[in-house]
């Protein structure tokens, strides 16, 4: 059953007016007769929701730093933060240098009473004395937590005479909870701290081979990152950084001399893509390697970029190979999943990704969503100069990036630029929404009560978002995708990640147990009896009849 | 020991609001708001979540940067308005946050002016101050069921039931125990009780609030009651219920182990037995025959076992005690609470050890593994971090009590009364026996054809 206004109307109509009013903006149906569809994104969470969206910390600690496996990421205030952020994300990480793999590590400063009230800067300090000590990490990064703002300890001083004490990249990242409206404001400071502080700070000058790329908001979530660098590897290209899952302060300070930068994760890493571009003169092809058919796309415009006939050549060959090794694969499963309809709600990029690996398993995806994506990523870049910004999102700075003098090069020539443009998403992203057909729904930050309306009206065969919603849809008796962490599977992306993709998805359909729900018993009418011809009874009118 | 540190490097606890979250599941039509980020609910629910495989829904008040100057009273009004109108609950907590707390919201007087102005019919809120620095999960737990009681209690009429207490347990213990209380036939009123609440049957339809909880008119009750029993030995009087309900309604209190092993179950049958008059049922003399049974087979291989136990203080306690009854003798007993009492209460059980036995507080798990190492202990007891053990010292985990996040079933785990006992022994002792028989080989080659002597039954470092 599609929804009308109407019904959507009757859903909101369950919240105070205030509320409805506001609710109604981050909802629409898609139709694409109208030219530009708006949505509301990256405002203020109506408090008291029950929203999925997180905090500025969990964005920066958690989503962008948290990965950087040579470093130790320190987390600056009482112990339940640093506790939530520890390996939630499951990016998995292999260490380069023997021993120089942190990930298993939550280290905090585990703040007690008498650090709130004395300050919390020498405990901090030492503690960064310690680190060194003990873990010898390539560099620390400290992420800040809400009482650190508030009781004053200025961590950007105690990582500067740290970092002049020991010689070490040691950075701090003032991500307080309480800033922005969600992940989204950690992102943003955590780019700027990488570009401010480690992005360049390598001694390399040229690019280590002939096709150089660094790939931007990949987290290597249960190892996407390892299955496209096999790929990517195989047609010739060198990874120099991958930003930030299985990433390294090693590889990431060098960043600086790839050709291209492949964005995946638009909202996660979006500001240093530009900034690359305006410091280096490294333009960015927004990529999206989940799904078949996408993942091609992007392979064959990496290649035009370079416009290399050869490195054209091995990337259709190499795509002719893993199509010959999937297909096969792919088929039983696609007669399981064929005509059924998903829910589709993640973070900030998945939401889109994800919509056409389904699709090409013949599911169709009737509802999507961003838990805490800006309207560029609902309706693309081309509506950045119209979208307002308002005292959430001035709190975090925007960097004043200029060319560097010694190392900012052409990549391409500026005219092969712009016509290239014409052909791919260059310096460029379009957004979820003109992916989506007529009559889908988008909605931005879904909350409980809503998730179980839409599914109660759309009744979609599998639901596919994170832990803290799966488990209403499954007492609901739906199938769930868990797409944060894989429910404990993946890779997804690539070629072969969407045979395991596809195995998962429709082991939820076939499995038995769906069928047992309803005990026999109930399935028996309660009474039994027969219903005489309605002429024979005046006093009741047969359903429909007028 | 303990070395001072400033490093906290794989921390033992969770912070003191996520424990406060759980009492008020087990309370019937309850809803819980964190006042705070909203990263801190969003954090939380995501951890309980995982080790229960339920919903867990927590609001927020969503504070944000203008919340930390103004003041965050606004938010949390609007916040139970929209909790009250989808939720429909009876009674709502609100707990703190670091934040709230930093800027020194007044969360009790917030809630008074809520109910002065809204006047809603029917709900009461329960107000916890739970900063993130101002204790573990463990004391957020205790504070919460107390603020719980004593929010709600009034004085009542006597009327012959009794109150049970308890802590942080998987719903199957608390079912465990509420079994036992029906075959005695006592009328009691079980505070939290997450039984049902927490392992939720599939039913259709599905509502937004799990059916099950304690009664909010069982709580007002409480002080009508005959008797307290609290399995809260190591909860320090000014955050215990039980002693709460002594001492302002001089209802008498039994502040018992967790009903785990012989003796602590044998002392709770007991009890029941003289506040109801009735024997001790067939059902469960038979269930203690079984448990000593299972105990008679199963000490020739406890006794291989050098077990590090840590956790919520309670549940090292209660597990410290039931290894040691069967020869399991602990080596490291770690909580990463400040608990004043566990030495004393533990002295007993380490007087028994034919080692020395570690305990450390307030520990992280670098301290831990340390000690593990430094007193050969070759099997962990705990919660699912503890697999930080496993991977770097080889040392086979026995998961139990919370979290757990690694695994299924965490909810289902069943380790109280005379038939729990048994069920957690049988954990222990094959979790001994299957690494016993995976390194066999390795073991026997070290010890007859390489001559590097050392016996350990874990895993090989």
């Amino acid at each position: 059953m599609a929804i009308s206004e109407k019904i959507l109307e009757e859903i909101l109509n369950k919240y105070p007016a205030k509320v409805k009013r506001n609710r109604k903006k981050h909802i629409l149906i898609r139709d694409p007769q109208q030219d530009r569809q708006e949505i509301e994104a990256n405002t203020r969470t109506i408090p008291g929701v029950v929203t999925n969206r997180g905090c500025a910390f969990a964005g920066c600690k958690g989503v962008v730093l948290g990965p950087l496996k040579d470093m130790v990421n320190i987390v600056h205030g009482p112990v339940g933060c640093g506790y939530y952020a520890w390996l939630t994300r499951r990016n998995k990480a292999k260490a380069d240098e023997p021993n120089k793999n942190f990930l298993a590590y939550c280290v905090s400063t585990d703040m007690q009473e008498s650090d709130i009230v004395f300050g919390g800067e020498k405990k901090l300090a030492r503690m960064i004395d310690e680190v060194v000590e003990i873990f010898k990490p390539n560099g620390i990064t400290i992420s800040a937590t809400c009482p650190v703002g508030l009781i004053g300890d200025d961590i950007q001083a105690v990582a500067r005479a740290a970092r002049a004490k020991h010689g070490l990249n040691i950075t701090a990242y003032s991500c307080e909870g309480y800033k922005g409206v969600s992940q989204s404001a950690g992102h943003h400071i955590a780019n700027n701290g990488l570009m401010e502080n480690i992005i360049g700070a390598g001694e390399m000058e040229e690019p280590p081979g002939k096709y150089t790329i660094n790939i931007l908001g990949e987290y290597n979530i249960g190892g996407d990152s390892w299955e496209v660098e096999r790929v990517l590897t195989d047609i010739g290209y060198d990874v120099q950084a991958v930003m930030t899952g299985n990433g390294s302060y090693a590889k990431l300070k060098n960043a600086h001399v790839a050709q291209l930068n492949l964005v995946q994760c638009h909202r996660s890493i979006n500001y240093i893509a530009d900034m690359l571009q305006i410091k280096y003169g490294t333009p960015w092809l927004k990529v999206n390697f989940i799904g078949i058919r996408a993942a091609i796309e992007s392979l064959r415009n990496m290649a035009r970029y370079f416009g290399d006939e050869s490195l054209i050549a091995r990337t259709e060959e190499v795509i002719e190979r893993e199509l010959a090794e999937i297909e096969p694969q792919l088929e039983p499963y696609r007669k399981i999943c064929s005509g059924k309809t998903a829910f589709c709600f993640v973070g900030g990029s998945r939401g889109h990704h994800y919509q056409g690996l389904y699709e090409e398993l013949g599911v169709t995806t009737v509802l999507a969503g961003y838990e805490f994506a800006h309207r560029d990523d609902y309706e693309g870049r081309d509506v950045l100069p119209y979208i307002k910004t308002d005292a959430d999102s001035k709190n975090i700075p925007e960097l004043h990036i200029t060319p560097d003098e010694s190392r900012y090069r052409l990549k391409i020539p500026v005219e092969r630029l712009d016509a290239l443009k014409q052909e791919m998403p260059l310096n460029n992203y379009k957004g979820m929404i003109e992916d989506m057909t007529e009559g889908t729904i988008v909605v931005d930050d879904l909350n409980h009560y809503e998730t179980e309306e839409f599914i109660k009206i759309l009744k979609p065969d599998i639901f596919s978002s994170g832990v803290k919603d799966k488990y209403v849809t499954q007492k609901m008796g739906i199938p769930t995708k868990q797409l944060h962490n894989y429910d404990y599977s993946g890779p997804y992306a690539g070629f072969r990640g969407a045979v395991n993709f596809a195995r998962d998805v429709a082991m939820g359909f076939s499995t038995p147990t769906w069928n047992y729900i309803t005990p026999p018993w109930k399935g028996k009418p309660l009474l039994e009896g027969t219903i005489e011809p309605c002429s024979a009874h005046p006093g009741v009118k047969e359903v429909g009849a007028v | 020991m303990p070395v001072y540190r400033n490093v906290n490097a794989n921390p033992c606890n969770m912070c003191m609001p996520l424990g406060g979250i759980l009492p008020f599941k087990g309370i019937e039509d309850a809803m819980v708001i964190i006042h705070g980020s909203q990263g801190c609910s969003t954090y939380m629910r995501r951890h309980i979540a995982e080790h229960f495989n339920e919903p867990i829904d927590v609001g927020s008040s969503s504070l944000n940067e203008k919340g930390t100057i103004y003041g965050g009273a606004q938010n949390l009004f609007q916040a139970l308005d929209n909790i009250r109108k989808v939720y429909q609950p009876r009674l709502i907590g609100i707990l703190t946050s670091c934040l709230a707390e930093t800027i020194g919201e007044d969360v009790e007087g917030i809630a008074r002016d809520y109910m002065k102005q809204r006047k809603p019919e029917d709900i009461s809120l329960v107000a916890v101050p739970t900063p993130g620095y101002g204790g573990t999960h463990s004391e957020g737990y205790w504070l919460a069921v107390k603020n719980i009681v004593s929010h709600l209690a009034r004085p009542a009429k006597k009327h012959g039931g009794v109150n049970i207490i308890v802590p942080n347990l998987s719903p199957a213990d608390i079912r465990e125990i509420k079994r036992i209380l029906g075959l005695m036939g006592l009328q009691y009123t079980l505070v939290p009780d997450i039984s049902d609440t927490l392992d939720r049957p599939i039913a259709r339809p599905y509502t937004k609030i799990p059916p099950g909880g304690t009664p909010v008119e069982a709580i007002r009750d409480m002080p009508g009651a005959v008797a307290t029993i609290q399995f809260g030995l190591t909860v320090e009087e000014k955050l215990s219920p039980g002693y709460y309900l002594q001492s302002e309604f001089g209802v008498p209190l039994y502040n018992l182990p967790v009903p785990m092993g012989v003796e602590a179950t044998d002392m709770f049958v007991n009890l029941l037995e003289k506040l109801s008059g009735c024997n001790v049922p067939q059902t469960l003399a038979m269930e203690r025959g079984r448990l000593l049974d299972c105990m008679v087979d199963a000490h020739k291989y406890s006794a291989q076992g050098s077990a590090a136990v840590f956790g919520d203080p309670e549940l090292v306690y209660a597990v410290a005690r039931t290894c040691a009854e069967n020869g399991l003798y602990p080596a490291v007993l770690a909580t990463g609470s400040k608990s004043n009492g566990l030495e004393q209460l533990l002295s007993p059980i380490i007087a028994e050890c034919p080692q020395k036995v570690r305990i450390i507080k307030e520990t992280d798990f670098a301290l831990i593994r340390t000690a593990c190492r430094e007193t050969g202990a070759n099997i962990a007891i705990g919660h699912s971090d503890g697999k930080y053990l496993t991977e770097k010292e080889g040392l086979p985990l026995v998961r139990l009590g919370f979290p757990i996040h690694d695994r299924v079933g965490g909810q289902r785990l069943l380790s109280t009364g005379y038939a729990g006992t048994t069920m957690f022994l049988d954990r222990i002792v094959n979790t001994i026996l299957e690494n016993k028989h995976n390194n066999y080989r390795a073991t026997m080659y070290r010890k007859f054809y390489r001559n590097t002597g050392e016996e350990r039954y874990c895993a090989e470092r």
